[in-house]
């Protein structure tokens, strides 16, 4: 299948070959600019590592843009002890994963009975889960705060985990929605002839048709809990639930900032994230050429 | 098949996790569960933990902490603090503690907290405590009205004194450009066409710090009224007053005529102070704390001037801008060792005045320290100068978080950085300005 | 299959878990807010009950038209560059015969990756109007044209735009690119047999086959513009003055800095309605019909 997408796409050469040196001067300009916004895409990385090597002179005024002048592997070492790292990490990790998982498994069986079932007030339940896109999270941390106190959740893993997949199941539902509404009919009607049930279908047939989705979102929502500052920082108390966002916080005074020493903390809590979206981008890249040999 | 196997995956990763949460939140039980025990046990051998909520981030506010902790444990051994530190977050997360009955048993609260944790029952009285402790007869009689708060009560154990804000100036700079160090209104509007020619920033602020802002516009403000921002805090006159306009007026004269550097309202401290310690600004304007680090960086080179004054009011030499208000070390009424905790604070609120004595050159502190106390270096030139003058200034004001209106602090804050941009008009200040006041009084 | 697609005790089992759990965590405290609007309150005490007036004054509060403004100028600057760019990136990174696809598959997404914190830190260095790096370019470039970037009241909303349209070009990037990938391939081969050019097809094919998810990535782009917060408390704090304040600013402000909780929902509240209002008005413009291959 995969090669006679080439085919495919090859054979458009001789009706391309008409215009050609048109064509050559917009693609040399149009592949000149995929390869600047790829590098205004990856500096960031960049600077964030030579940043974590420097002091605050270097970082604002002295030298913002070019690597360290001297490696300040000092700042390494106070992001290290001054932060209790492995503690906060496996904090992250366990609240990040236990978000993903919950996330996925509500929103992809809501958003299918959104999508294809068929039943009174569908559309309305859609769109009241999707407010939880727009609410200004600042808004509600007073009373999630009260909330989570009442549900005796307070500085337990559940009392970030809980919050975290409400507020994503409404991006995740959306999503899954948009890929849902865009398969076809037939694959339930053949099963249903077949004699299966739903639940059958929904984890046989359906799901495996929502891997590229699923994939996708399992990286958003981690990056989202593995990132989130607000409501960790209101709802944990506790310094051993603490997750690594909480951590920059030991550098940042009142007036003024070791940024250097958060950069290197910077550096250290992003990896991981690159490390996920680099795995799980690939699963989509090939859940995406089996998906499309599927319906092909 | 591949599907099947990732799902099982995600599967036996949720349930992993879960367990994992599970535990986690025993194990938090547990603990919580013999936390109490002990505090059912309250005998004087136990160790009591008290939680604090406070800033702990910089040398200025880590070094009288640590300081703090080490004389605790000399002269209460029995106890200890569980140190939670304060976020940059306008005082949200300390909001929330109070709204969901979690009231660490001490923290630090400003002037306009005070007046909202009063009004909900989430700060506890410390008249007593403060008599008791004898902290109160350790008060300068200008430090009064930092523990004593309008209505006669104390709610928190201050520390800090009554801080001035000064404008630091490079000597050198002003010789070898021959501009004369300004002492009117003129003068300073003259060195700074001078300085803009010479490709001198006259005046370097870190002007994306509100505070800030509002000292520029409360130091030109005292030219003319004494009183200040905080006259128009305390309910008394108008934004719509001579001073207060033409002081608008003249700071955005001078703004425009270049007397910031470009981006001003987007500096941070790090990046305006680099501005005046390589020579690149003349003036620098900042609280009195940065004696010890300009002292530093330029030597004999750098000084502070007394603000120019205006034709309008040549007598306003003596009016400062900056000062103290009520805010330090509280205790929560909700705290089982509320008794313990009040002294503590008033302990740890000594120990940092000590400390910024001894360690930082500092002063202006809230309470009277033990003679016999030396600190480890001589005291800056500058700093000299200060001691010398401080019993002839006549008046001072408040800085932005000694500001009792909340309010009123945030339009002053916001106006007064807008009014440190050339597109915005002193009209606008003065509008927005007297709006929020109006508002207040509603 | 119709009772197949009805199955009431199905439809319960896939539906109540998640409608619960998103009732009590995010529609609970979500009343909350529309209740505390109609009061005077600082958060902490009772409060008092005032009608319409936190409303009222919203309407007179030169903050709110700016917050409104610069809501609306977010919103719209996503919504052109995110989709406009996000289309063009995902159309070259889904062409086979775009060199190095997979390395710009990667890297396109990237800066979603980062936080936050990271990007605002970065693009404030290069704005800088003192030190920063596109002043420096300009001035090599033996340009007249140093800009006070993030000091102007009229610039600075507009640079905040631009950061997080740059940071989250990746979502939108990422679901356009799986859109176009979960096309089937006839409908080329279709385009192909006609003699339409590359261009041709995607604007014929592709394109309306996307509307989903186009769709999802409007209210996305257009909702996240409203709702724009971390970009002006770590950048600018809403300065220079009030000038980039959004309503969750504004919101953040009058509850957090100003102790007016009260005040601060009546401005969530209309921001809440306003989002809601974009939601359902896309919903019903862009094609509603169920697409079938």
């Amino acid at each position: 299948m995969e090669s006679s997408v080439k085919q495919i796409k090859n054979s458009k050469i001789p009706i391309n070959k008409r215009r050609k040196p048109n064509l050559n001067i917009t693609n040399i300009i149009f592949k000149g600019f995929l390869w600047i916004y790829a590098t205004l895409s990856l500096y960031p990385i960049v600077w964030m590592f030579f940043y974590s090597f420097k002091n605050n002179d270097e970082i604002f005024v002295s030298n913002p843009f070019g690597p360290p002048t001297t490696l300040r592997f000092e700042n390494y070492v106070s992001a290290l002890t001054q932060y209790n790292v492995p503690k906060y990490f496996l904090n992250s990790v366990i609240v990040s994963l236990a978000t993903v998982c919950l996330t996925i498994f509500l929103s992809t069986m809501f958003s299918y009975a959104t999508a294809r079932m068929r039943w009174k007030g569908q559309n309305f339940f859609r769109i009241f889960v999707s407010i939880g896109m727009f609410i200004p999270v600042q808004a509600i941390l007073i009373p999630l705060a009260i909330l989570v106190r009442d549900l005796n959740l307070s500085n337990k893993y559940l009392s970030l985990i809980i919050p975290y997949t409400a507020f994503n199941i409404a991006f995740s539902s959306m999503v899954l929605y948009g890929f849902l509404r865009s398969i076809p009919m037939e694959l339930e009607e053949a099963a249903c002839i077949d004699g299966a049930g739903i639940f059958t279908t929904f984890f046989k047939i359906i799901l495996p048709n929502l891997k590229p989705a699923v994939a996708t979102l399992a990286i958003f929502n981690f990056l989202q809990a593995w990132n989130e500052f607000p409501i960790a920082l209101i709802l944990i108390t506790e310094n051993s639930m603490k997750t690594l966002p909480l951590g920059l916080l030991f550098f940042q005074g009142q007036f003024t900032t070791d940024w250097g020493a958060m950069g290197a903390a910077m550096v250290i809590a992003s990896l991981p994230t690159i490390l996920f979206y680099i795995f799980f981008s690939n699963q989509v890249e090939k859940a995406l050429t089996i998906g499309g040999a599927v319906k092909g | 098949m591949k599907t099947k196997k990732l799902i099982s995956l995600l599967l036996i990763a949720a349930l992993l996790v879960f367990s994992l949460a599970g535990c986690g939140s025993k194990t938090n039980e547990e603990t919580a569960g013999t936390g109490e025990n002990v505090t059912n046990a309250d005998t004087k051998d136990e160790i009591i933990t008290l939680k604090i909520y406070a800033q702990y981030s910089d040398d200025d506010t880590k070094i009288p902490y640590d300081y703090a902790v080490e004389e605790l444990k000399k002269a209460y051994p029995n106890v200890r603090l569980e140190l939670d530190i304060q976020a940059q977050d306008d005082g949200q997360k300390l909001q929330t503690y109070a709204a969901t009955g979690n009231l660490p048993d001490i923290f630090q609260v400003g002037t306009s907290q005070i007046k909202a944790f009063k009004e909900s029952g989430n700060i506890l009285v410390l008249d007593d405590y403060a008599k008791s402790t004898g902290f109160d007869k350790k008060l300068h009689q200008s430090t009064q009205s930092l523990l004593w708060t309008e209505d006669g009560h104390a709610y928190a154990f201050p520390y800090a004194g009554n801080e001035l804000v000064l404008m630091y100036y490079n000597k050198d700079l002003f010789e070898k450009h021959g501009v004369k160090v300004p002492e009117t209104y003129d003068e300073l509007k003259e060195a700074v066409v001078k300085f803009k020619e010479v490709g001198i920033v006259p005046l370097s602020i870190f002007a994306k710090e509100k505070w800030i802002t509002t000292a520029l516009y409360d130091v030109f403000a005292t030219r003319l009224d004494a009183g200040g921002i905080k006259k128009l805090d305390e309910g008394k006159g108008s934004a719509t007053e001579d001073a207060y306009v033409t002081a608008a007026e003249k700071l955005h004269e001078l703004v425009n005529l270049g007397l910031l550097p470009s981006g001003a309202t987007n500096m941070n401290y790090d990046q305006a102070a680099s501005l005046f310690y390589e020579e690149k600004a003349a003036m620098f304007i900042n609280g009195q704390w940065e004696i010890q680090a300009s002292t530093e960086k330029l030597g004999d080179k750098v000084d502070w001037m007394f603000y120019p004054t205006f034709n309008e009011n040549p007598d306003a030499k003596y009016a400062f801008s900056g000062g103290g208000a009520p805010g330090g070390y509280a205790v929560s009424p909700h705290s089982k060792h509320k008794d313990l905790a009040a002294e503590v604070a008033a302990f740890i609120s000594e120990k940092y005045c000590e400390a910024k004595y001894l360690f930082r050159a500092n002063p202006l502190l809230a309470i009277q320290l033990d003679p016999s106390l030396q600190p480890a270096e001589k005291f800056p030139p500058m700093m000299e100068k200060l001691a010398n003058e401080l019993p002839n200034i006549t008046s001072t004001t408040a800085f932005a978080w000694g500001l009792t209106e909340p309010k009123y602090k945030v339009a002053i804050e916001d106006q007064s950085q807008f009014l440190l941009t050339p597109k915005y008009s002193p009209k606008e200040f003065i509008t927005e300005l007297d709006k929020a006041l109006k508002n207040l009084k509603n | 299959m119709e009772r197949f697609f009805s199955n009431k005790k199905a439809i319960a089992i896939f539906v109540l878990p998640t409608l619960i759990l998103f009732t009590i965590i995010v529609f609970y405290p979500l009343i909350q807010i529309f209740i505390k609007s109609f009061y005077s309150w600082n958060g902490l005490s009772k409060g008092t009950f005032i009608g319409f007036k936190n409303y009222l004054r919203l309407f007179e509060d030169t903050t709110f038209k700016i917050s409104i403004k610069n809501g609306l100028i977010f919103a719209l600057f996503l919504t052109i560059y995110q989709i406009g760019l996000g289309t063009v990136l995902a159309f070259a990174a889904s062409n086979v015969k775009t060199k190095g696809r997979n390395f710009f598959r990667i890297v396109y997404f990237l800066p979603v990756v980062l936080s936050v914190t990271v990007v605002c830190q970065l693009w404030l260095s290069v704005f800088n109007s003192e030190y920063g790096l596109l002043n420096k370019i300009f001035q090599i470039m033996g340009m007249d044209f140093m800009q006070d970037w993030l000091s102007d009241r009229n610039k600075a909303i507009y640079v905040l735009a631009f950061v997080n349209a740059w940071q989250y070009l990746g979502y939108q990037f990422a679901l356009i690119l799986a859109g176009i990938k979960s096309i089937p391939n006839h409908y080329y081969e279709a385009a192909q047999i006609d003699g339409a050019s590359p261009l041709k097809a995607h604007l014929k094919i592709t394109i309306p086959m996307l509307s989903e998810t186009y769709r999802f990535c409007l209210v996305l782009a257009i909702t996240g513009g409203l709702n724009a917060f971390t970009q002006m408390f770590i950048m600018t704090g809403g300065g220079p003055g009030t000038s980039s304040y959004t309503l969750t600013y504004m919101m953040y402000s009058s509850s957090f800095r100003a102790g007016e909780y009260g005040y601060g929902m009546a401005a969530a509240s209309f921001l809440v309605l306003e989002c809601l209002i974009a939601t359902i008005v896309i919903n019903r413009l862009v094609a509603r019909e169920r697409i079938v291959y």
